[in-house]
């Protein structure tokens, strides 16, 4: 089959030209019918979103708004100290009800028809049901129970809050598995304060971000900051696993593993470092203090479908994905540190968030790397992106960055969910 | 008469610091700082939760030169064309030594292709030293866009 016939193919496993993933069709970022198929399949499928943290409601009534996927949810502290979730969507016409981002409240009520709803979203009041004189009002066989707000399971784990749509989903610790357990769970280990927001609208493809983020090869090419002062090199010891499914991924390292001439050397060979090293006259941003017992520097952790944790040196966020189309995603990064922190870190940890979010000086080049790769791949969707690097064939855990092979992961993951695994291909 | 004068240099100052960067002359934006200053952009969320972090946060001179420093010899964006677009400026406080001023803006990007967006909207908290040269003390960018498109590179 010609390549060009490929995207006038209707969706399905033939999409794929390759078994590993090794090669991913452009199609897949801009197909408007792959997007809703993922609003289906994965985000209301059989996963976990995180939604916040549960000291975003720290009191009864609090409630904040998130998302899964583009469908809005809110979760709401009930009278028992139970956090609930539910769509943010009125039963009646389908007007948003919570129109604020966070807040509190003894109940929900509807702006257009005043349908009011409990804090855990069953309706309990539409006025005039009866009629007025006689007259008009809902049918008599109406009853309240059966037009609820859609309420979704909920897990709260180490304090973020998880939603899933699914009665398939199993529960958030068999879900998250050993490895996400092992390191989500060190950073969350003790209590967190939370020290502000970063909000980012990126105008390409949700799972070019997934790809960003298992993709351990770029972190030194495109981001120069963290070539030159070490936060993450090629050349530094690094390993890049996922949990049994490969549906879950961290890229970790250890900074000091190499010497900054051995990594000068090693880039200039391949072309990289043209010129000498910029310096800064306050390196005080460049500084770890090492916060965990195994010496690792970053981890930068991706939990399928919506959500992503990081310790960059001392700075610690959970990043929320949000899609809006198949064009534009927001990311909402959420920084925190400890409740014990003392003054200094915390100052330590509100200087060296400048390294990250949308003006982060080792990540702001993600959007941009992002944007390019969507636009120009838009004209061309027949074609497919290389996953090369590290190695074809099989998927597996590697102890390198110069590698690929936890994209090609995702992909394996997703098109599982999808429907879209073609028969004998890697998992 | 003296007041008017004021008013008008200081308008003439922010108006300066804002041209500065769309030029991208910023070795004359650094130079209307302090030698001991802050700078800021803090998004409007955070700030009304009166949560301590910023977009961008340099707490010295040192620090904000960085910044330009990392801007010009590393960092990787959207290359385009930046419009400040400022309005008046209102004093909130004065002394002798300073003043205290508030004063809205946006920020039009254009693409080298000439396509034009509203890139973002806020204000300047600025606490400006008074004398021979002004200068910035404090300046906090209250950033109302604070869902960022794409990266924020230069500063505001």
């Amino acid at each position: 089959m010609a390549p060009e016939q490929i995207s006038s193919k209707p969706l399905g496993p033939q999409i794929w030209p390759r078994l590993d993933y090794s090669r991913v069709p452009y199609r897949l970022y801009h197909d408007p019918e792959v997007y809703q198929l993922e609003q289906e399949n994965i985000f209301r499928g059989p996963v976990w979103s995180a939604v916040g943290l549960d000291i975003e409601v720290p009191n009864l009534g609090d409630y904040r708004v998130g998302h899964v996927g583009e469908t809005p949810v809110v979760f709401c502290r009930n009278d028992d100290g139970v956090i609930h979730a539910f769509v943010n969507r009125c039963a009646h016409r389908g007007a948003e009800v919570v129109r604020f981002p966070r807040g509190n409240a003894k109940d929900f009520t509807c702006i257009y028809h005043a349908w009011c709803f409990s804090k855990t979203g069953e309706l309990i009041g539409v006025p005039f049901q009866r009629g007025v004189k006689g007259a008009g009002g809902m049918p008599k066989e109406f009853d309240k129970k059966d037009h609820s707000l859609t309420r979704l399971r909920v897990a709260v784990w180490k304090g973020v809050v998880f939603v899933t749509f699914s009665d398939r989903t199993p529960d958030i610790e068999e879900y998250l598995g050993p490895l996400m357990i092992d390191h989500v769970g060190e950073i969350l280990a003790r209590p967190i304060r939370i020290l502000g927001y970063h909000r980012q609208r990126i105008a390409a493809n949700w799972k070019l971000y997934h790809e960003n983020i298992r993709d351990a090869y770029h972190g030194s090419l495109l981001h120069e900051f963290n070539r030159t002062f070490g936060m993450s090199r090629l050349t530094q010891k690094a390993g890049a696993y996922m949990d049994e499914h490969h549906r879950h991924s961290i890229l970790f390292q250890y900074s000091g593993s190499d010497s900054d001439e051995e990594a000068r050397q090693a880039y200039a060979e391949n072309m990289v470092q043209r010129q000498e090293y910029l310096t800064l006259k306050d390196p005080s941003i460049a500084k770890n203090h090492l916060e965990n017992s195994r010496g690792v520097t970053t981890r930068i952790i991706s939990v399928f479908p919506n959500v992503f944790f990081h310790q960059i040196y001392n700075t610690l966020a959970m990043r929320q994905l949000r899609t809006i189309s198949p064009d534009e995603f927001e990311l909402i990064w959420t920084y925190f540190g400890y409740v014990d922190d003392d003054p200094a870190m915390t100052e330590h940890r509100i200087n060296q968030a400048n390294m990250v979010g949308p003006a982060g000086l080792i990540s702001m080049e993600d959007g941009e790397a992002l944007e390019i790769v969507h636009r120009s791949s838009k004209p061309d969707q027949a074609k497919s992106t290389v996953l090369e690097m590290g190695g074809t064939g099989p998927i597996a855990d590697i102890d390198t960055r110069a590698e690929e092979v936890t994209v090609r992961g995702f992909w394996a993951y997703y098109s599982q969910l999808m429907g879209l695994e073609r028969e004998g291909a890697e998992r | 008469m003296k007041d008017v004068q004021l008013r008008l240099d200081i308008a003439d100052f922010i108006l300066a610091s804002a041209t500065a960067l769309d030029r991208c002359d910023y070795d004359t934006w650094l130079d209307l700082f302090a030698a001991e200053t802050r700078y800021v952009v803090m998004p409007r969320e955070n700030l009304e939760l009166d949560l301590p972090i910023g977009v961008m946060h340099c707490s010295s001179k040192d620090s904000l030169a960085d910044r330009i420093s990392v801007l010009i010899h590393a960092s990787k964006f959207n290359p385009h064309y930046d419009r400040h677009i400022v309005g008046g400026t209102a004093i909130r406080e004065r002394s002798e030594y300073e003043v205290r001023t508030a004063t809205n803006f946006m920020v039009v990007q254009t693409t080298l292709t000439g396509v034009s967006k509203l890139f973002c909207s806020g204000e300047y908290e600025d606490r400006i030293l008074l004398g021979e040269q002004m200068k910035i003390a404090d300046r906090r960018v209250i950033l109302d866009t604070f869902s960022v498109p794409n990266c924020l590179a230069t500063p505001l």
